[in-house]
């Protein structure tokens, strides 16, 4: 019977009850200010306890729904709830915290607590499982994934969630916010770029010249090897000593720290997964497509562009993929060497102990990732020619 | 039309293809077979330059080829090979307009093209344009492989085991299609194979490969009669008899044979059968129906009654067959004669054991 129910759907089973699981934590921290440790309130005594019954009933519903049989109606009622524990959490908090602000002194601090965050971890778990079940229904499917996340933005621009410590910090540093989410995204996609623009031709020699592959590949392993923190090290030694040697090059903007080891060290990561993905492309095509072409009377760069390039596109876009979402995550480190981006609030913030300044960092860092393999994975999906069956990877 | 003077490829310490003098006719097949490893592919890939001669030369229509660029040649040259290497990113269409659209035909022309050579090939041009290679199966992904070979008209031919993917059943058709094809088209045509079988029925020359070595280069009808060598002798096998007598079409050897109208009276049929142990029977137009015997008859109250009526088409053969195949329709039934019947199952006459064994004895002599 058990084998049963977790053949039904454990993903969504485990959803459930992680989200029960989260009812019994603190739902909000009140802090005297900023920095102070806070008391943390339960949720019966942030909402009551109708409002907790409210919550309970909603998850043991979303629980009865994970225990039913899939249907496409079962995944539709179980996205639905899970957007809905999600609003209903968020315009709660935001609810309760101007409420409980009123009654405090200027620099108090309303932030969420492990069960909020608990929550709309196990509400997306639910919209994950739900989306499982709504492959043949992609109307379905897109409002399920993405009505949550509108809501908090909408909650976000009207202001609903403004007595939020996270929301606080960002209000604060709302041209820094900026400046940082820039410099994050210039930095990673400009690193991704070029990295492409080196890696791919990079690539086609290695599986052109049985000479390169080698000393091509033994680098692009040894680099991805090199922690990243040491490899933005290891590129400052080497530009300081240049802008030194060319002060033009410190006009510009070059030295041993800030944006431009940074920057070389993304590229320098990049280029392992744009190289292989490259490479495999190419090298699993088969040759007597590629003899075919030949003996038809296509010239080398005919072949290339008409048939090698146009099969081998997903791999390399796939490639690019990884590159661009490990290059979101890496970038983050960079502001350790003073290039900044949003990684700059997050050690910001764990120098001064601040958590919502570090959840001003790490969030949007999460957001961006998920945003770029998204967009990427669609392009991918959109260069696969159609003759290869033209799904998912 | 092709001629191959002296022509040597040696890779690394290997020596590919030794030597080997060869001129093909226009017009015909010539098939190069051989074991494997024996040069025949390398020899092939040298009429369209994939690959270069290490000495010697080869003339296509009396001019070099090494004076004409490599693309151009191919260009004018069909090639077709065993794994058929269609684009899978492309339909069937762009891929048999593949050469078209590297010698910049209309888009209308080649429309045109496409449509008449999937019909060539026996698929129809609604259904098989827009689909992708994928959803193909082996025996349709080769046919489109020759019909790309042929998209523009190329005079000439080369097939690297061209029908070797597919099951034996597919194969046959396809070799029976290319023959039909071929007998319109009259393309100069080198293929190259491991299958005598397909040699014997494909080709007007077989060349026969060892080592580099050409060996023997004749007619199938002579390589299967008087082989030139041990090694032919042994390459060919001891069927070689049988083998021959597929070469042979049973046309020349039909003859009349005693029939009985279905409607006929018991007493006709018997005077019927006073010369023979058996006849066919037919019916008022002359299809066939079966046949009758002393036996079956004597037992029968009418014709009619009496027919051993199997299934007319397994026991009866079309005039386009061998011998070899009226030969295994007699031994698997146990006749000593087989019904030949035309496109309507009407009766045209009848060959026999005997006539086979005189094929037989005429050609070894």
């Amino acid at each position: 019977m058990i084998r049963q129910l977790v053949t039904r759907d454990s993903v969504a089973v485990t959803g459930s009850i992680i989200g029960l699981a989260s009812l019994p934590l603190g739902w909000l921290t009140l802090k005297s200010s900023r920095l102070a440790a806070g008391t943390s309130l339960s949720l019966w005594q942030v909402v009551g306890w109708d409002g907790t019954m409210v919550m309970l009933g909603l998850w043991l519903i979303a629980l009865t729904l994970s225990l039913t049989k899939k249907t496409k109606w079962q995944a539709i009622s179980l996205g639905i709830s899970a957007n809905v524990i999600l609003i209903i959490t968020l315009a709660l908090a935001g609810f309760e915290s101007s409420r409980m602000l009123e009654a405090e002194e200027t620099f108090a601090r309303v932030s969420p607590s492990a069960g909020i965050w608990v929550t709309l971890i196990a509400s997306y778990i639910l919209v994950f499982a739900a989306r499982q079940g709504l492959q043949e229904a992609p109307a379905w499917r897109h409002l399920v994934s993405w009505t949550g996340l509108a809501a908090i933005g909408i909650m976000l621009a009207i202001g609903w969630l403004d007595s939020l410590s996270l929301v606080q910090e960002f209000s604060g540093r709302e041209a820094r916010f900026q400046q940082e989410l820039v410099r994050h995204i210039s930095l990673f996609a400009g690193s991704v770029t070029v990295g492409t623009l080196i890696g791919v031709p990079l690539g086609i020699w290695a599986v052109r010249s049985r000479r390169a592959e080698k000393p091509i590949f033994y680098l692009a392993n040894i680099t991805q090897t090199i922690p990243s923190l040491a490899l933005f090290g290891l590129v400052i030694a080497p530009l300081s000593a240049l802008s030194f040697a060319f002060p033009f090059l410190r006009e510009i903007g070059i030295r041993g720290v800030g944006p431009a080891p940074a920057f070389i060290a993304l590229v320098i990561y990049s280029l392992l997964p744009i190289v292989r993905n490259t490479f495999v492309g190419l090298r699993q095509l088969d040759p007597a497509v590629i003899d075919a072409g030949l003996g038809m009377g296509m010239s080398r760069a005919q072949v290339f562009r008409r048939i090698e390039a146009p099969l081998a596109a997903p791999l390399v876009l796939e490639g690019v993929r990884t590159a661009s979402v490990q290059s979101v995550g890496l970038t983050t480190v960079a502001a350790l060497i003073g290039a900044g981006g949003l990684g700059w609030f997050v050690f910001q913030g764990l120098g001064q102990a601040a958590t919502d300044l570090i959840l001003l960092g790490a969030i949007p860092i999460i957001g961006l990732a998920l945003v770029v393999d998204t967009v990427m994975r669609t392009l991918v999906r959109l260069s696969t020619p159609k003759g290869l069956g033209g799904g998912e990877p | 039309m092709i001629r191959l003077e002296h022509v040597t490829k040696i890779y690394g310490d290997t020596l590919a293809v030794d030597d080997l003098s060869l001129e093909v006719n226009e017009g015909e097949v010539c098939v190069l077979i051989g074991p494997s490893g024996c040069g025949k592919t390398s020899t092939l890939r040298m009429v369209n330059r994939l690959i270069e001669p290490t000495s010697g030369r080869i003339l296509v229509n009396g001019k070099d080829i090494r004076q004409v660029r490599p693309e151009r040649l191919r260009q004018s040259i069909g090639y077709a090979i065993q794994s058929v290497g269609l684009f899978p990113h492309l339909t069937v269409g762009a891929n048999i307009a593949t050469v078209p659209e590297l010698l910049h035909w209309e888009k209308s022309r080649i429309a045109r093209r496409v449509e008449e050579l999937l019909e060539l090939v026996g698929l129809d041009p609604k259904e098989y344009a827009q689909k992708y290679p994928s959803q193909l199966s082996g025996g349709e992904a080769q046919r489109i492989g020759v019909a790309r070979a042929l998209a523009a008209d190329p005079p000439i031919l080369l097939m690297d085991e061209p029908f070797g993917a597919v099951d034996p059943l597919t194969r046959e058709r396809l070799q029976a299609q290319f023959s039909s094809i071929q007998q319109e088209l009259k393309k100069t045509v080198i293929l190259v194979t491991h299958d005598l079988d397909e040699a014997i029925r494909l080709a007007d020359r077989i060349a026969v490969m060892s080592a580099g070595k050409l060996v023997q280069y004749d007619t199938p009808e002579a390589i299967l009669s008087r082989p030139a060598s041990k090694f032919v002798h042994d390459f060919v096998g001891a069927d070689r008899a049988l083998k021959r007598l597929s070469r042979i079409s049973i046309q020349g050897f039909v003859h009349p044979s005693p029939s009985i109208g279905v409607n006929a009276t018991l007493s006709e049929a018997m005077a019927a059968l006073q010369s023979h142990r058996s006849a066919w029977v037919v019916d008022h137009q002359g299809q066939l129906l079966g046949w009758v015997d002393q036996t079956t008859l004597s037992a029968a109250a009418s014709v009619r009654e009496a027919i051993v009526a199997q299934d007319v088409t397994e026991i009866s053969l079309s005039s386009s067959a061998t011998l070899r195949e009226a030969l295994s329709r007699m031994l698997g039934q146990g006749f000593k004669s087989i019904p030949v019947v035309d496109e309507n199952r009407r009766l045209i006459g009848e060959v026999t054991l005997s006539d086979v064994e005189a094929a037989t004895a005429e050609a070894e002599a």
